[in-house]
């Protein structure tokens, strides 16, 4: 049967936001903020705004008070070019610590819910990584709501945008970025509700779409992560930039991928092989448990494939031990309840009298579309796109170089998004006009998916690209295991041309859009590839085996542009020093540093 | 390994039909209730339309009807399950308070109107928002309402609520108002009241606590329905 597919609506806005977590709905409000009445769509993959991500980040934001006795935002600003192993650019580091205060305070005033101290301020919380003086002390400079701060962010930014009269579009994907010479003026969106197809005309396009993490077998992150934005950009010949950085957790609960939080292993849980060795004394014989993140995920991950790892029948996948049998009950009851409580609700398990199974999880990406300081997405250093934008996780500006400090994450997403918010309408008053062809590309996969023959499965075909990316270009990797991997995705994408639906309804047919989604999981899987393959070093979470230390020869960003399916150019952008070149106090902390901790 | 029967409830919108479908299928006793519905999708019939999000029960997005309980399907495992029903045979439907867009996937946007409606934003900030330093808030008054503030919106309360979904906004709905009347730093009373104790509002609830019974956030949603029935908002309102 064949499908004749077409735009059923045209809609013109203002400014067109793909993806409404945190990043998008903080643009969306500055946008009202700023100009009242103006035309704001929102697109979004699920049901209603506030189900996407950034509900579930746990644990704060940073941010340096500046009625602090002691913190700085020069040693917020080291933290991060030193987490980054010196792979961030100062230029954004300084644009984003700098004004992080007010950006709570904005958040504060529009009614989020922090937690309190006894006098009524914001508490304050330490996270790994955030030190004053340099390493000397760590930082209490994370604000947060209880154990949920990402869910008050996206409810206090859905309650502003709402107020400023946005129009969501849940439930719909966004397949395809319209251009108008050098100029982004749209999107081709595809709403599963109704089954019909919207072109959306804007003057200017936000891409806020998230992370990427379905491209690995375990991951922390949601079902819609599956890198559409990055696969959106690569198709219209733009570039990602530094998509081997990678980040992995080193205790995901093995099942549900839920984070099990490094305090853990700081209040005394002892990793297990399947022979309930403490392996760590292996690995780092004198911190043991409480090496950093890396080396922990890498011990846990060499266990495993040296055979030492148990399987989880249930859910077919290997995994350590870490055990808490030993802590005391009110270590159990009071330093890690929420640990605990997730252990017992997702696996039965009591964390006081059995051993829990864990595995390094893939948890978040550095690498994404990249920006300039305001978020305006770029064709090739210093060269941007007009009218289009890209902020949060699937942008990269970059705030987190080749590795992300926990809390740094939710901060990007409210000052990058109001950057952009503030940029996006200098184009609201210059009009836009749609070439012909706006949706050809789009219907052009998708009647090929529609009218696909054969017998391969979609979620067969997913579940070995995710396994084959935690082997071969997870924790570890290899100029010979990346060179395997080229080859898998290469035969999968065929496989995956025969695979007929078992249905061709349009209205809510989830396996058409895994059918799209699983192209873009394919397509993000092959530049994170090739990109590693590139990097013959180490660098924050990319870690090759055969080059197990860092090489300031690499001392750039990597650019993979994939304009055609399978076929990846690489560039690269160099990484800002502005800091270190000002020479202001204490530069030479901003130079190329060791990241030791 | 468990042998588990899903009768589940299905609707195809082209044809406007809808009938149970009875999948049989083994599992590992850790499983959760998305995992079997993937399963389904990735083994038996790939039809089959959900939705979930996070799968950490933190965005409510799973909520479906189990041998007629609203739940979480996220946190629903197959032992617990079995223990709880006494059976490995369950009944599975969509939410009630919507309409059915496919199968177990409801138009949820249609629910949320209702929370919509009772505007869960800061309507008039008692606070200028240009002032610099954020506003304070004594821990014991944020006490009073940060119950209601874990609120994940999956509407298990209303579809367990024994009001109709045509007539009254609901309870979760009741609570995003609460929490505002409550918070110090708005000031928007009247308008708030206006829709809290309008035909759609709040004298609608009959006081059962089926809504608490299910939450799966376990929050006591039945104590700030009340609250909002008798006006107690605490002394907030003399500030
Ligand atoms: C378990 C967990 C805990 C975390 N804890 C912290 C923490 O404590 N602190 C911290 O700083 N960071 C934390 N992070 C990281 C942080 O939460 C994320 O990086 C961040 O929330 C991403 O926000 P976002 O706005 O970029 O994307 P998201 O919130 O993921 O939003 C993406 C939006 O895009 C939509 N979308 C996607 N594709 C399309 C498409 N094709 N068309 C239309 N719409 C689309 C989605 O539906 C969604 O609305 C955590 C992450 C996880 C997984
Ligand atoms: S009150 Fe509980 S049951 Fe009701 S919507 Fe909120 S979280 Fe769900
Ligand atoms: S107590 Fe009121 S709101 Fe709660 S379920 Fe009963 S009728 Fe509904």
């Amino acid at each position: 049967m064949e499908k004749s597919l077409r735009i059923s609506r045209t809609i013109t806005c203002d400014v067109l936001i793909i993806g409404a977590g945190g990043a998008g709905l903080r643009c969306a409000a500055e946008v009202f903020e700023r100009r009242a009445g103006a035309r704001v769509v929102a697109v979004t993959k699920v049901p209603h705004a506030q189900k996407s991500h950034t509900t579930t980040a746990q644990g704060g934001l940073a941010a340096v008070d500046p009625t602090d006795p002691v913190d700085k935002p020069i040693f917020h600003m080291f933290d991060t070019w030193k987490g980054s192993d010196c792979s961030a650019d100062q230029n954004i580091i300084q644009r984003i610590v700098e004004s992080a205060w007010d950006q709570i305070v904005w958040l504060e005033h529009r009614g989020m819910h922090f937690s309190r101290d006894l006098d009524g301020k914001l508490r304050k919380r330490t996270f790994g990584g955030h030190t004053i003086d340099f390493g000397e002390a760590s930082a209490y400079r994370a604000v947060f709501e209880a154990d949920r701060t990402g869910k008050g962010i996206m409810d206090t930014l859905w309650g502003e945008t709402l107020k400023g009269g946005i129009t969501f579009i849940n439930q719909a994907v966004a397949t395809e970025l319209i251009f108008d010479r050098n100029r982004c003026v749209g999107a081709i969106v595809f709403k599963l509700k109704e089954g019909e197809f919207l072109c959306i005309a804007a003057k200017a396009t936000v891409l806020a779409t998230g992370g990427s993490g379905q491209v690995y077998q375990i991951t922390t992150n949601c079902r819609q992560n599956t890198g559409d934005g990055l696969a959106l950009v690569l198709k219209a010949g733009l570039p990602i930039m530094d998509a081997e950085a990678v980040q992995f957790h080193p205790t995901g609960i093995v099942g549900p991928g839920i984070l099990a939080s490094e305090t853990l292993r700081s209040v005394g849980g002892i990793l297990r092989n399947k022979d309930l060795e403490p392996f760590m004394e292996k690995y780092a014989p004198k911190m043991k448990e409480l090496a950093p993140r890396d080396l922990v995920a890498r011990a846990i991950e060499t266990e495993i494939r040296e055979g030492r790892g148990v399987m989880n029948p249930d859910y077919g996948v290997e995994h350590v031990w870490i055990d808490l049998r030993h802590l005391p009950d009110h270590i159990h009851d009071v330093q890690i309840p929420e640990v605990s409580s997730f252990f017992k609700k997702f696996l039965n398990i009591d964390p006081k009298k059995e051993l829990c199974p864990i595995r390094p999880s893939n948890h978040y990406h550095m690498g994404g579309i990249p920006t300039d300081e305001n978020g305006a997405v770029e064709r090739g250093p210093g060269e941007i796109v007009e009218g289009l934008f890209a902020i949060g996780e699937c942008a990269s500006a970059s705030f987190h170089g080749f590795n992300r400090l926990g809390t740094n994450s939710i901060l990007e997403l409210i000052t990058m998004g109001k950057f952009a918010g503030e940029k996006a309408l200098e184009y609201i008053d210059d009009p836009v006009s749609l070439p012909k062809d706006a949706g050809e590309i789009t219907f052009s996969h998708f009647s090929k998916f529609l009218n696909a023959q054969g017998k391969e499965k979609i979620g067969r075909i997913r579940s070995e690209l995710q396994a084959m990316m935690t082997e071969k270009v997870g924790v570890f990797r290899s100029e010979q295991g990346l060179i395997q991997a080229m080859e898998a995705i290469k035969e999968l994408q065929e496989r995956s041309e025969r695979a007929a639906l078992s249905q061709r309804s349009l209205k809510m047919n989830q396996e058409l859009v895994q059918r799209w989604e699983l192209d873009n999981l394919l397509a993000v899987s092959m530049v994170i590839v090739c990109s590693g393959l590139h990097r013959r070093e180490s660098r924050g979470g990319h870690f090759r085996e055969d080059y197990p230390e860092r090489n300031d020869d690499f001392h750039y960003h990597t650019l993979a542009y994939m304009p055609i399916s399978g076929d990846v150019k690489l560039g690269r952008r160099p990484i800002d020093m502005s800091i270190f070149e000002a020479r202001g106090p204490d530069y030479e902390k901003f130079g190329l540093i060791e990241r030791k901790y | 390994m468990y042998e588990v029967t899903l009768k589940i409830k299905r609707y195809d919108p082209d044809r406007r039909k809808s009938w149970i479908q009875e999948y049989k299928l083994k599992a590992g006793r850790i499983l959760r209730f998305t995992d079997l519905f993937r399963k389904i999708n990735d083994e038996l019939d790939s039809t089959l339309a959900w939705n979930s999000s996070c799968e950490h029960a933190q965005c409510g997005t799973c909520a479906v009807k189990v041998n007629g309980k609203p739940l979480l399907a996220c946190e629903l495992l197959v032992e617990n399950a079995v223990q709880y029903f006494g059976s490995p045979v369950f009944k599975i439907e969509p939410i009630t308070v919507a309409p059915v867009v496919r199968d177990l996937v409801v138009d949820l946007e249609q629910a949320y109107a209702n929370v919509e409606r009772m505007q869960p934003y800061i309507v008039e900030p008692a606070h200028k928002q240009s002032q610099e330093a954020p506003s304070q808030i004594h821990p014991h008054v944020l006490e009073r309402y940060v119950e209601a503030t874990r609120c994940i919106n999956c509407f298990c309360c209303a579809t367990a609520c024994i009001s109709s979904h045509r007539t009254f906004v609901g309870p979760n709905a009741v609570m995003a108002s609460v929490i505002r009347l409550m918070d110090p730093r708005d000031k928007a009373w009247k308008v708030r009241l206006d829709r809290l104790y309008d035909h759609r509002g709040v004298s609608r609830c009959h006081t059962s606590k089926a809504c608490s019974f299910v939450c799966p956030k376990e929050i006591d949603v039945a104590h700030f329905v009340a609250l909002a029935k008798e006006g107690r908002f605490g002394n907030v309102r003399n500030r």
